[in-house]
């Protein structure tokens, strides 16, 4: 067969550490295949944006793509399963529920026309504020950035005030004080230099969103026995380096958050069990959306434990 | 270099469809469509609409019409003819008068959108017919229109530098501050141009203004009360934390509501001309950024942008040199592309070039927005020539003629910042940014 | 003739309709703005607010689209079609066919657009989970008004010479 190249999309910068696997996982096919299956990544949105990516690769717009799997919950509450908060709460238990849910979400996907290749994790998500916060009373009130339906319910559940804002306003929401407040790793506060504006990291572990990488399931099909083998080669490669790689970035980016002079640190044991507490309660709320096959997910982790 | 065949017909077929008069947001997308088929095998159409519905649907877009429709209320008000009354008493001594007003009001203006578009279209709106009455040198009022509304992008806020800061990971409140300096010095360089123009062309000669008392020229400032009341309460608005930057302009909408209402000049039908004059400006605009999304798209498949890049890159050159192959790169880019989209396309190879050649990052961001600045007024694909087009119905070729001492001040910039780094970096550097509270 | 006419008034009723709707629409975005600035300093939550808004955003552009045509709003570089003096027809003609061909094709795969949205089931990503093909609809009904639009005005240069576009923007500003 004649040399192909795939284009393939993803959402963040090409220094963030889920761009640059990539990157690597693109060279390792093109290498592996000897050049017949070139492909070629377009970090930064620069082909297609975040939101179009899972569209785009479904309907054969680009071969293959990298999307944040929850942002899809609303269109099947199993792709939120690695957004489930305080369900988990480190690195190792999150790979344990992965484990479980992995094959439920390749279901969810090939459903949607779309081959599962591999995932990697975000850094685990905490909490920025602007004052010291020692219980989820000392929440009560503060302007909370929500930009999903989890993240609104927990602002609901905490009694904080969910304020809708976009990822691209986010430094400017909190530069003018329209938002006080918000969840997401570590990573995300050193990159948009949080502590121009906020004060205290809480390390809460709240979940761990994942980077999808999929194919267009005709694509996938075309491809010969050879390459397929490669390429879920290359794609086990990419997805252990991934996970080392957001370990590693992740005590990078806490060290960095301290440098730039917030407070880090693990929640108080107060805050901490009245936040897991919330967690269970959104575990039943999205249980009771995921039907059967979210009950046998949460219930073979929790018997794992 | 086997791709020197498909870029030739990809630019043929550009200045085809521009050139023989298709209508731009169209043509845009034929090019496009002739990119896709050229370099990729994807279904075309298909992912035209997924740019295109993107591109129309989102959210930080919805600043642009109200801000558009805002200038429409005004333009009907009887606002700018007040703000005119109030200023040409002072103004009107200054060498080249109340052109300086397209300058200020600009940069003004800038500091409430953080679009080029919607400067121009608000201050270009109020501004042009008071100076045609004036009878004020037509090429010298558009120019420096074009030009000086591009100050929308590098006065804070910015679209162009939030994108640019979210692209490469950079503090976005570091790069407006970065902004700030430049903008004013580039302010200043095009009322140097205007006040250097007016004393030696011939044609500059516009209507006197009545000769004025220090004592009336006081009173006549009553008539500035109402506009500095808009312009506070929409910049107010968003630095005391009420709005974003996008919800700024709905107080503009409705500041300028008020206005209207307290002046007796807002009726049914004020308010319904200046709602559908809105809408069609901006489906005009909209329509035109249909077609760039989906050209941006077309190039990021062809890996045209990155091709380049990455050609500079393999050069080696030393720092100045490095900026000076950049400019001439982006420059020739902003041509054919709108600024954002140049800068998405290319960053992921320019960035490491930049780091590793020691080149201040934030400062870079100055130095790409003026670059993106230019991309607004060189033709073909120059979206202040377009929306100036669209206003007062010149040809393009006479706007774009008109804005060449505009671009030329710009690159003129480029050394200015180069030669003085402190402009971008020293306000970041120094206001401490330590945590707040 | 006289279904000519009825055609005629239909048409251009359509057109007009697309503009005012597209009018409610930006009126709809200032509403959405305000009532969610609203909401947050009285500490209420208007969920999806934003991607109402970007909605509106799209059904203002979509609907007036067709209408910003008839007022000859779309600006195109008209210097070689004013030199060409008589012959201008036939370069008018070419631009017509051009634009007729792009907006039928932008049409066609507005409209499948939508069906695969509605196909895929797929839902927004945001706080308001709508399903994606309704709003889209109006992408799809205005891309086929500004394609009819330019069948309309492509005919009526072929059989009399004159496309009926005029443009009233130009006359306003140089009205001044
Ligand atoms: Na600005
Ligand atoms: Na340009």
């Amino acid at each position: 067969a004649q040399a192909e190249k795939w284009d393939m999309p993803m959402a963040y910068a090409a220094t963030n550490f889920h761009s640059e696997v990539g990157a690597n996982f693109a060279k390792c096919v093109t290498d592996g295949t000897g050049g017949k299956l070139e492909i070629v990544t377009h970090p930064s949105g620069s082909l297609f944006a975040g939101n179009e990516i899972k569209r785009a690769v479904q309907t054969g717009q680009a071969n293959i793509g990298e999307r944040l799997l929850s942002a899809h919950q609303n269109e099947n509450p199993i792709y939120g399963v690695d957004s489930i908060p305080f369900l988990v709460s480190s690195f190792d238990e999150h790979e344990k529920l992965w484990d479980i849910a992995e094959p439920y979400v390749v279901k969810a996907l090939d459903e949607d026309n779309l081959h599962y290749l591999y995932s990697v994790p975000w850094p685990p998500q905490g909490l920025y504020f602007k004052k010291e916060v020692n219980s989820v009373a000392d929440m009560k009130g503060i302007k909370f950035r929500s930009y999903n339906t989890a993240t609104a319910r927990m602002a609901e559940l905490t009694g904080m005030l969910p304020v809708q804002v976009e990822a691209a306003e986010l430094s400017q929401a909190l530069a003018t004080g329209v938002a006080e407040s918000f969840i997401s790793s570590g990573a995300t506060g050193y990159d948009r230099k949080v502590w121009e504006h906020l004060t205290h990291f809480y390390e809460v572990d709240a979940w761990l969103p994942r980077n999808a990488v999929f194919v267009n399931k005709d694509a996938w099909n075309g491809l010969d026995d050879a390459t397929k083998k490669v390429m879920e080669d290359c794609a086990a490669k990419a997805e252990a380096e991934g996970l080392q790689r957001s370990k590693d970035y992740t005590q990078f980016t806490l060290d960095g958050l301290r440098k730039g002079g917030m407070t880090v640190q693990r929640a108080g044991d107060q805050l901490m069990k009245e936040l897991k507490a919330i967690g269970a309660q959104m575990t039943e709320e999205w249980l009771a959306k995921a039907g059967p096959d979210g009950k046998a997910i949460v219930d073979a982790y929790k018997a794992a434990n | 270099m086997e791709q020197l065949i498909p870029i030739g017909i990809f630019l043929f077929v550009l200045f085809l469809l521009l050139g023989s008069g298709v209508w731009v947001g169209l043509a845009l997308m034929g090019v496009a469509y002739v990119g896709m088929d050229l370099f990729t095998s994807r279904p075309a159409g298909d992912a035209m609409i997924t740019k295109v519905w993107t591109s129309t649907s989102s959210w930080t877009l919805t600043a642009l019409p109200l801000f558009i429709w805002m200038g429409e209320i005004l333009f009907r008000t009887r606002l700018s003819e007040d703000m005119f009354k109030g200023l040409s008493p002072w103004m009107a001594r200054l060498p080249g008068g109340l052109v300086h007003t397209n300058i200020v009001g600009c940069t003004v203006f800038a500091a409430v959108s953080g679009s080029s578009a919607a400067t121009l279209t608000t201050v270009g709106k109020m501004s042009i017919p008071e100076l045609r009455r004036r009878n004020y040198p037509e090429r010298m009022v558009i120019g420096t229109l074009a030009g000086a509304a591009t100050l929308g992008l590098m006065i804070p806020p910015s679209l162009t530098l939030i994108v640019y800061g979210v692209t490469i990971n950079e503090s976005i409140t570091k790069l407006f501050m970065a902004g700030v300096f430049p903008g004013l010095v580039l302010a200043a360089m095009f009322m140097a141009y205007v006040a250097i123009v007016s004393q030696v062309s011939k044609s500059f000669d516009p209507s006197p203004e009545p000769p004025m008392s220090f004592v009336e020229k006081l009173k006549n400032s009553r008539y500035l009360i109402p506009v500095i009341c808009l312009i506070l309460v929409v910049i107010g608005s968003m630095y005391m934390g009420y709005a974003t930057a996008t919800e700024a302009a709905a107080f503009g909408v409705i500041g300028g509501l008020i206005l209207a209402a307290s002046q007796g000049s807002l009726s049914w039908a004020t308010f319904t001309d200046s709602l559908m004059g809105a809408v069609r400006t901006s489906a005009m605009i909209a329509l035109i950024l249909a077609g760039a999304s989906f050209l941006s798209l077309s190039m990021g498949f062809t890996g045209l942008p990155r091709g380049l890049a990455d050609l500079i890159a393999s050069l080696e050159l030393s720092r100045f040199e490095l900026l000076m192959a950049l400019l001439v790169f982006y420059i020739v880019l902003g041509m054919f592309l709108d600024g954002i989209s140049s800068v998405v396309l290319t960053m992921a190879v320019v960035e490491p070039m930049i780091r590793q050649a020691g080149i201040d990052i934030i400062w870079f961001g100055i130095f790409i927005v003026v670059v993106v600045e230019m991309a607004q007024i060189t033709p073909p694909i120059g979206f202040n020539l377009f929306v100036l087009q669209g206003m007062t119905g010149h040809e393009m070729t006479f706007i774009a003629r008109a804005a060449i001492p505009m671009f030329l001040i710009m690159v003129v910039m480029v050394f200015v910042l180069i030669a003085f780094p402190e402009l971008a970096t020293w306000l970041p550097d120094n206001i401490r940014q330590g945590p707040a509270g | 003739m006289a279904a000519a006419r009825a055609l005629r008034r239909v048409l251009d009723f359509l057109y007009l309709a697309g503009g005012v709707i597209a009018a409610v629409f930006l009126i709809l975005i200032l509403v959405i703005i305000v009532l969610q600035m609203l909401a947050r300093w009285t500490g209420q939550v208007f969920p999806g607010a934003t991607d109402y808004a970007g909605y509106c955003m799209a059904g203002a552009s979509f609907f007036a689209f067709a209408y910003a045509l008839n007022h000859g709003a779309h600006i195109r570089v008209s210097l070689l079609l004013s030199a060409l003096g008589r012959r201008r027809r036939w370069a008018e003609l070419w631009c017509f066919a051009i634009g007729t061909l792009i907006t039928s094709w932008m049409a066609w795969y507005a409209v499948k657009g939508t069906y695969v949205s509605w196909r895929w089931k797929e839902l927004s990503q945001g706080l308001d989970a709508t399903p994606i093909w309704i709003p889209q609809l109006s992408m799809s009904a205005g891309t086929i008004l500004l394609a009819v639009a330019f069948w309309d005005h492509l005919v009526r240069l072929v059989f009399t010479g004159d496309h009926g576009i005029t443009t009233d923007l130009v006359d306003q500003s140089h009205a001044e």
